[in-house]
């Protein structure tokens, strides 16, 4: 917005310049009519599109049609007013007639009520969630039986209750209808006994004829399930295991056989690092474990504690990780490796060990500072990588030895076990089949068909086997070309064990009986199904207990007999025994020659002397490799977002339209491409929702898909990434329902390089389609704009004066200049009770989204499609808001010269190069003096005693004058029937198997009507009510809302205010006066949520850091 | 039981039919209670009102089937004596009730026997034997609505025969004194003449006519989705009047939910089982309804087991609150300390459940308004909330809407 007549006057005015637009002009205000301002870049431009839509009332043609519904009743094209008249007629007519009668409601009690159950009341179960990829002990909440909300179980002494978005999402993947309910042979439905008779026939006959048999799985850790698998080999002794995951670590388990003698992946303990260096691993995203819980612990700060970690991340993508460092260095991906190569050049000149040959790179000071920095925090620090090189990650593990991290932050005696593929395994695998080498293979818990990369052509080689068989719980890419699928049950339906480290063992039970059963149809768990093929007829039940009895219960002292150990862990889910399984450590024990003891001091030992490595020249090797890895013009990154994963919840709704953290995009994949280079190449910068992205073909070895292109500020020049786990078009219905399928598949351009597989690609040639598409995302405004809505400062400026980036809201009076806080217009609410509030650390946040899946199953918040949300109708009630720094700022206005209504102008446009990026979690702020209350007509929305901004949906009608008043746009208005309207079938609610998941606590909304965040009332009526019932006063902790119990960072902190002993009112007693805020707390509305600045450990003032920003 | 009638127009509407019937209808209705009374504490244990058996034969029209009353008088005070006196209908009943014997009333009143006699000859065949005793006006037959129109008819004709009359008499007394005959003027002209009379009378009436149809409608509207009165029937007539009533079974035993939960829930069928496997005949419908727990049970009563498949008993849910009202039963019961009856009704003394309350919003606030908050000067959750409140209303009841029980939401969310 900007006014070229008088451009003077504007600049004086220093007004933000939000639409006011036609307003003024109309009003007359003298001199200002004569401004023109305009509503966007199309009246600039003054584009046809823009005139064609100037002069109509709507932005598009009312969707009469659409609401009347049947297809067949508007066939002429054309609904008149006489019809719409008659329907109106009629349905008032019907509705009212309807309204007349007594509806029968039925109640049908149990025959017999289990024991555990009093209808109305929840039972939680401890169980285990891992999918072959993430790991998370859980707690099911289950009502009458139906599994409704997942939280983390923070007895694990692994997680310690973190779970991501994907574990939370995956309740509602147990009543997904695309599963299947049977067994299915030669794509007929068959009977378990008929099935299991030709397949044991089948493999038998492979057997005798000396055949070999394959088990493809992605990673087990489970020791009964690898039991079973012994089993099974046992009587097909032709049978193999081979390990493949979709993302796989092989590269650190061979790097760690070359330097330890130990093909392992060792446990990273973030929360003992002072220095954290990640080489494009995304460590708080998709990164082996849950990491989050850990790194947060050393970014909490106060004026006692006025010490944080130091995180540097060298990346090409904006990833999750790399928005929440302190110093983000963009670098291409053939750089990473170099980087890595760099850095130990660095740390050695300090250390005096010898370099390795090294290329000149761009950002070599900021490594020389990082190695500096790193030695003088020895055993304090840790660097990481993402590349799945063996050669990068035997330099990165020389690092860490120079660092003195092993024993202090990389353990390696009590390794993961989580990760378990072997690339090189699965490629020659596929080679086998192809070769017809291979008889028949057994698929397990594992796609391949759909994620093996494109050059090792393993669809081709899967169909050359002579017996498939697959224990998908769908007919996804790889079950639908099987000759058998024998359905698994889905976990929460399932026995299991797990082992994710040494020492470590959960149990997963079941938290619902078979949603499929049958006398011969149904699904069944597929360790059963390799029993009985194998000749057992044990349940599997019975056979982890045995397994356990043997293995689990003489490792632990604790329990004198194994029932009472059973039990106890069966209830607490997640156990640690002594010293872990001896049986794998004495396996190995002869290969493990680090002598770790020497390590644990934290001194610096030359490597030669602790550690059985390989000679140096490997070392030399792999640096002159990294050194000769050259890239064209675009090199791709291929990543996993935070909602999707590797694509095995692809049909979760939830999931899909859950936003990613970076990009703020839902319901799809895409290119993500520098701004500059955008611009260069003419493709649409999407400054807008409605201008659509211009679609890219990707070309990488030949194979090529198009997608969209958007605009990523932060993406490293000369690379593109795209995200995995997209363009699944067997994964279920939901690509029905929505039209097409989700995205495209990023997988075939994985390379498969030295036996591993290489996430990324270096010559990619990117190309216009001509063509555009439509993007949904759900954050519009990219930047803060120069306003104080996110407070942040340096750690150096919060030393001095913890209140350094939160400057108070002063209002000038008349009289006199004051806080903003101290002017109140209206009368105080009385609080005589509780007096809830929510604090959120920004610090701490980062943004993981696991809050808004939690809000979502808890409050049963609808799933409204990607059209929606591209006309911003998301329903989450609670939403993370990522803004993007800018490179204009008042500073550099005065300096430069510039007018305030270009630097508003400008400030609008993200920093392109590598912009600074924060995380906001906005839901209502239940506002003491609401703007939304005193607009409603008809008192829908109002004030609690207790400080809640409560809604009664039976009460709204729809005006929607409140989300219009609402500063914080956190209104959220039902525009359709989303769980009865067939345009949206893909709302879980609109599924006779999805609407089990709804919370029975959370009234189902209808069209029409507004909602937003409770602060989960219902949870507080239910703590306050067993506080009554115990005739006890409530303490903090009895009351937990959905979004603060799942954050793994424990950034959102819910209490009492009135309770002085909560956590809540201490923490903003103690903050008051420093890092906590309001809000927009100018506005005099008095929000109850208040946030806690954020403080980044940078060098200088943000702004600064923000101008001095390296690449 | 569907009716579109709310409470108060249902009530207006039996005052009307009361007034209008009280001099038709003559129930002896004190001494004909008093029979019943008597009927079931002595007779009802073995005879049933209807024509099914339960120890002894149904008593439907059983003042037919015997030879007098003098004969059902003896036989009610002593039906040995009776026997042995070789009268051939007793020996008849004897021989087809396998000999099992009636026990002698001999301590009751001759007047007692005699308003049991009477008693008896009420039990004429009935259509729809599955719901008893405490029927409402609405269900006898006559409905009131064609009943007040018939009147007003009936009305109409009488005035219209008056005007005859009197114009005819008008005629003859004009004749006499030779005054001309006067033209026969039609009703309705001369509803119109009296209008144009009493322009301001008549305005007044349309207004109240006008506010009155406006009122009705509101009523009426007002009336929806209240259903004071509902009383569907059930697929097993369970009378609250024996389990809760007669047998003084605690309501929280099959209601267990009450206590510890949002839902009071209805008990399962292995509830019923835990008595019902001892007592398979009841005193008002016999084996026939307690079979029915038998069979939604599995249980085979012959063999004395579990044999047969499990089928769920559907009720039909009578006091419905709509879905988005919170309501907690353990937070009424348990910390409210309410007695179920409050909302609930005596259920003691109905056999088919009935809807007592309206179950509307008022009805919730009205009460909350006025009902103090019990224990909250002891119970240790409310001591901060107390203190404040107690300063702030000095001596006042503390009721709930004080504690912010009439906040939307505290039960809407």
């Amino acid at each position: 917005m900007k006014n070229k007549k008088v451009k003077g006057r504007i600049e004086s005015l220093n007004i933000p310049p939000l639409s006011l637009g036609e307003g003024i002009k109309g009003r007359g205000l003298g001199d200002l009519t004569e401004i023109k301002y305009w509503k966007g870049l199309e009246e600039l431009n003054n584009s046809p599109g823009f005139v064609k839509k100037v002069n109509d009332e709507f932005a598009e043609q009312m969707p009469i049609d659409k609401f009347l519904g049947e297809d067949n009743l508007t066939l002429d094209n054309g609904t008149n007013r006489r019809d719409f008249l008659k329907f109106l007629g009629f349905s008032l007519t019907a509705a009212s007639l309807a309204a007349c009668e007594t509806p029968v409601n039925k109640v049908i009690p149990y025959v017999i009520t289990p024991e555990e159950i009093t209808p109305g009341n929840a039972n939680w179960y401890a169980s285990t969630y891992f999918d072959g990829k993430d790991y998370a002990p859980i707690l099911v909440k289950t009502r009458e039986g139906r599994p409704i909300k997942i939280s983390g179980n923070s007895l694990s002494k692994i997680t310690n209750g973190a779970v991501n978005c994907r574990v939370q999402a995956s309740v509602l993947s147990l009543y997904d209808s695309s599963r299947l309910t049977g067994p299915i042979a030669g794509g007929k439905a068959e009977t378990w006994q008929n099935a299991d008779k030709k397949i044991i026939s089948k493999l038998s006959a492979v057997c005798a004829k000396g055949g070999s048999i394959r088990i493809l799985s992605s990673s087990i850790i489970s020791p009964s399930t690898k039991a079973v698998i012994d089993d099974f080999v046992l009587k097909y002794p032709s049978a193999k295991l081979v390990t493949y995951d979709a993302v796989s670590f092989s590269g650190i388990t061979n790097a760690n056989a070359q330097t330890f003698g130990q093909g392992i992946i060792p446990t990273y303990h973030f929360e003992n690092a002072q220095i954290i260096v990640s080489i494009a691993a995304d460590f708080l995203g998709g990164w082996i474990e849950n990491f989050s819980m850990a790194y947060a612990k050393n970014r909490k700060v106060s004026k006692e504690k006025a010490v944080m970690s130091k995180h540097y991340q060298f990346e090409s993508n904006l990833s999750l990780t790399g928005a929440n460092a302190d110093e983000r260095i963009p670098v291409k991906v053939s750089e990473q490796g170099k980087a890595a190569v760099n850095l130990f050049n660095a740390v050695a000149k300090i250390a005096g060990v010898s370099p390795l040959p090294s290329s000149e790179l761009q950002c070599d000071a900021v490594i020389s500072k990082i190695a500096g920095e790193l030695m003088a925090n020895k055993g304090k620090s840790i660097v990481i990588c993402g590349s799945n090189d063996t050669n990068i990650q035997l330099i990165i593990n020389e690092i860490n030895t120079l660092i003195g991290s092993y024993g202090k932050t990389i353990d390696l005696e009590n390794p993961s076990y989580l990760n378990k593929s072997n690339d090189k395994a699965f490629a020659d695998l596929t080679s086998e089949m192809a070769s017809g080498k291979v008889d028949a293979i057994i698929t397990y818990n594992t796609n391949p068909v759909y994620s093996a990369p494109a050059s090792l052509k393993f669809a081709e080689a899967y169909n050359k086997v002579g017996l498939r068989i697959s224990l998908a719980d769908r007919a996804d890419e790889t079950a639908s070309s099987a000759h058998y699928i024998c359905p698994d049950h889905h976990y929460l339906e399932s026995w299991n064990d797990f082992n994710p480290r040494k020492a470590h063992y959960s149990l997963a039970q079941p938290a619902i009986t078979p949603l499929f059963t049958g006398l011969n149809s149904g699904t069944r768990q597929a360790q059963e199904s390799l029993l009985i093929w194998a000749g057992n007829t044990s349940d599997y039940h019975s056979y982890i207990q045995k397994i356990w009895a043997e293995r689990v219960f003489p490792m632990q002292g604790k329990y004198m007999n194994f029932t009472e150990f059973w039990n106890n862990s069966l209830r607490d889910g997640a156990i640690e025994v002594g010293k872990g399984d001896a049986e794998e450590v004495k396996k190995d024990s002869l290969k493990f020659k680090i002598q770790s003891s020497k390590l644990k001091e934290g001194n610096l030992i030359p490597a030669q002397e602790t550690l059985n490595r390989k000679p140096e020249t490997n070392l030399r090797e792999a640096a002159k490799k990294i050194n000769a890895v050259m890239g064209g013009e675009f090199e791709l990154a291929l990543y996993e977002k935070t909602a999707i994963g590797n694509g095995n919840q692809a049909n979760n709704p939830w999931l899909q339209e859950l936003p990613d953290p970076i990009s703020k995009i839902t319901w799809d994949n895409y290119v993500t491409m520098s701004p500059v280079e955008m611009k260069k190449k003419g493709f649409n910068l999407m400054e807008s929702q409605d201008i659509e992205a211009s679609v890219v073909k990707v070309t990488v070895n030949g194979l090529t898909i198009e997608l969209p292109v958007i605009p990523q500020p932060g993406q490293a020049k000369g690379t593109v990434g795209i995200a995995l786990g997209y363009g699944r078009d067997k994964a279920g219905k939901l690509s029905i329902q929505t039209g097409s399928v989700i995205g495209k598949n990023a997988f075939p351009f994985v390379q498969f390089t030295e036996g591993t597989f290489i996430y990324s690609a270096l010559d990619v040639k990117i190309e216009s389609a001509a063509k555009t598409a439509k993007i949904a995302g759900t954050q519009i405004h990219h930047t803060l704009m120069g306003r104080d809505i996110v407070k942040e400062t340096s750690l150096e400026n919060y030393k001095k004066n913890p209140k350094s980036g939160n400057k108070d809201e002063i209002l000038v009076t008349q009289s006199v200049s004051k806080k903003a806080s101290s002017i109140d217009l209206w009368d105080e609410h009385e609080k005589p009770g509780h007096r809830w509030g929510i604090t959120i650390d920004l610090n701490s946040c980062i943004g993981c989204a696991a809050c808004v899946v939690s809000c979502t199953a808890e409050n049963n918040v609808a799933v409204v499609g990607k059209d929606q949300v591209m006309k911003t109708r998301e329903m989450h009630w609670l939403r993370i808001d990522r803004y993007y720094s800018s490179d204009m700022n008042e500073k550099t206005a005065d300096e430069e010269g510039i007018g305030r209504g270009n630097m508003y102008r400008e400030m609008e446009t993200p920093s392109a190069v590598n912009p600074k990026v924060v995380f906001q979690p906005m839901m209502c702020q239940h506002c003491n003096h609401a703007p939304c209350e005193t607009v409603c007509p008809v008192l829908a929305t109002n004030h609690s005693s207790e400080g809640l901004n409560t809604m009664a949906y039976n009460r709204c009608i729809g005006t929607r004058y409140c989300a219009n008043n609402c500063p914080y746009k956190v209104r959220r208005f039902n525009w359709f029937n989303y769980n009865g309207n067939s345009d949206f079938a893909f709302n879980p609610t609109q599924d006779d198997l999805g609407r089990m998941v709804l919370n029975p606590d959370v009234t189902i909304r209808s069209r029409g009507v507004m909602e937003k965040c409770s602060m989960c009332v219902q949870r507080i009526q239910a703590g306050k009510l067993d506080a009554k019932k115990a005739e006890r006063k409530l303490v903090d902790g009895d009351v937990n809302i959905a979004c603060a119990e799942v954050c793994p960072t424990n950034a959102i902190i819910f209490g009492d205010l009135n309770d002085a002993d909560s956590a809540i009112s201490k923490l903003r007693k103690q903050e008051a006066e420093e890092r906590n805020y309001f809000i927009l707390e100018e506005l005099g509305i008095k929000p109850t949520v208040s946030y806690l600045a954020k403080v980044r450990n940078c060098e200088g003032t943000i702004e600064e850091a923000k101008s001095n920003l390296p690449g | 039981m569907n009716t579109i009638f709310n409470s108060a127009q249902r009530r207006f509407l039996s005052i009307i039919y009361l007034l209008f019937l009280s001099s038709l209808l003559n129930l002896n209705s004190a001494s004909a209670q008093d029979a019943e009374k008597t009927f079931k504490l002595y007779c009802g244990v073995c005879h049933s009102t209807g024509a099914n058996k339960l120890v002894g034969p149904g008593l439907e029209g059983v003042s037919k089937r015997v030879p007098s009353d003098a004969w059902m008088t003896k036989w009610i005070k002593n039906s040995q004596e009776v026997i042995q006196s070789g009268d051939v209908y007793g020996k008849k009943i004897l021989k087809e009730n396998n000999g099992v014997g009636m026990p002698p009333f001999v301590f009751l009143k001759d007047e007692d026997i005699a308003s049991l006699v009477t008693f008896t000859k009420t039990l004429t065949k009935k259509e729809g034997t599955a719901s008893k005793g405490t029927d409402t006006g609405s269900k006898k037959g006559v409905n009131p609505i064609a009943l007040l129109l018939g009147i007003i008819a009936v009305l109409i004709i009488i005035i219209g025969v008056l005007r005859g009359i009197k114009h005819s008499l008008k005629n003859i007394q004009n004749e006499k004194q030779g005054i001309p005959k006067e033209e026969a003027v039609g009703p309705w002209k001369e509803v119109k003449m009296w209008i144009g009379l009493h322009k301001r009378i008549t305005a007044v009436l349309i207004l109240f006519f006008i506010g009155g149809l406006l009122s009705a409608c509101w009523y009426a509207l007002m009336g929806i989705g209240v259903y004071t009165g509902y009383q569907p029937s059930q697929p097993l007539s369970f009378s609250h009047k024996i389990h809760a009533g007669a047998n003084a079974i605690n309501c929280v035993y099959c209601h267990s939910g009450a206590e510890k939960s949002k839902t009071a829930g209805l008990p399962s069928v292995s509830i019923c089982m835990n008595c019902h496997k001892g007592i398979s005949k009841g005193p008002i419908t016999g084996t026939v309804e307690i079979a029915k727990i038998y069979d939604a049970a599995g249980w085979d009563p012959n063999l004395g087991a579990y044999t047969k498949p499990q089928k769920p008993v559907q009720w039909v849910k009578v006091n419905v609150l709509a879905d988005f009202v919170f309501f907690s039963h353990q937070l009424h019961v348990v910390i409210g300390k309410q007695a179920c009856a409050a909302c609930h009704g005596d259920l003691k003394t109905m056999d088919a459940v009935k809807q007592v309350q309206p179950l509307t919003m008022v009805w919730c606030i009205n009460c909350h308004r006025t009902t103090e908050v019990p224990g909250i000067k002891d119970n240790p959750y409310y001591e901060s909330l107390h203190k404040k409140l107690a300063e702030k209303y000095k001596g006042q009841p503390i009721t709930v809407d004080k504690i912010g029980g009439i906040e939307c939401g505290k039960c809407h969310y």
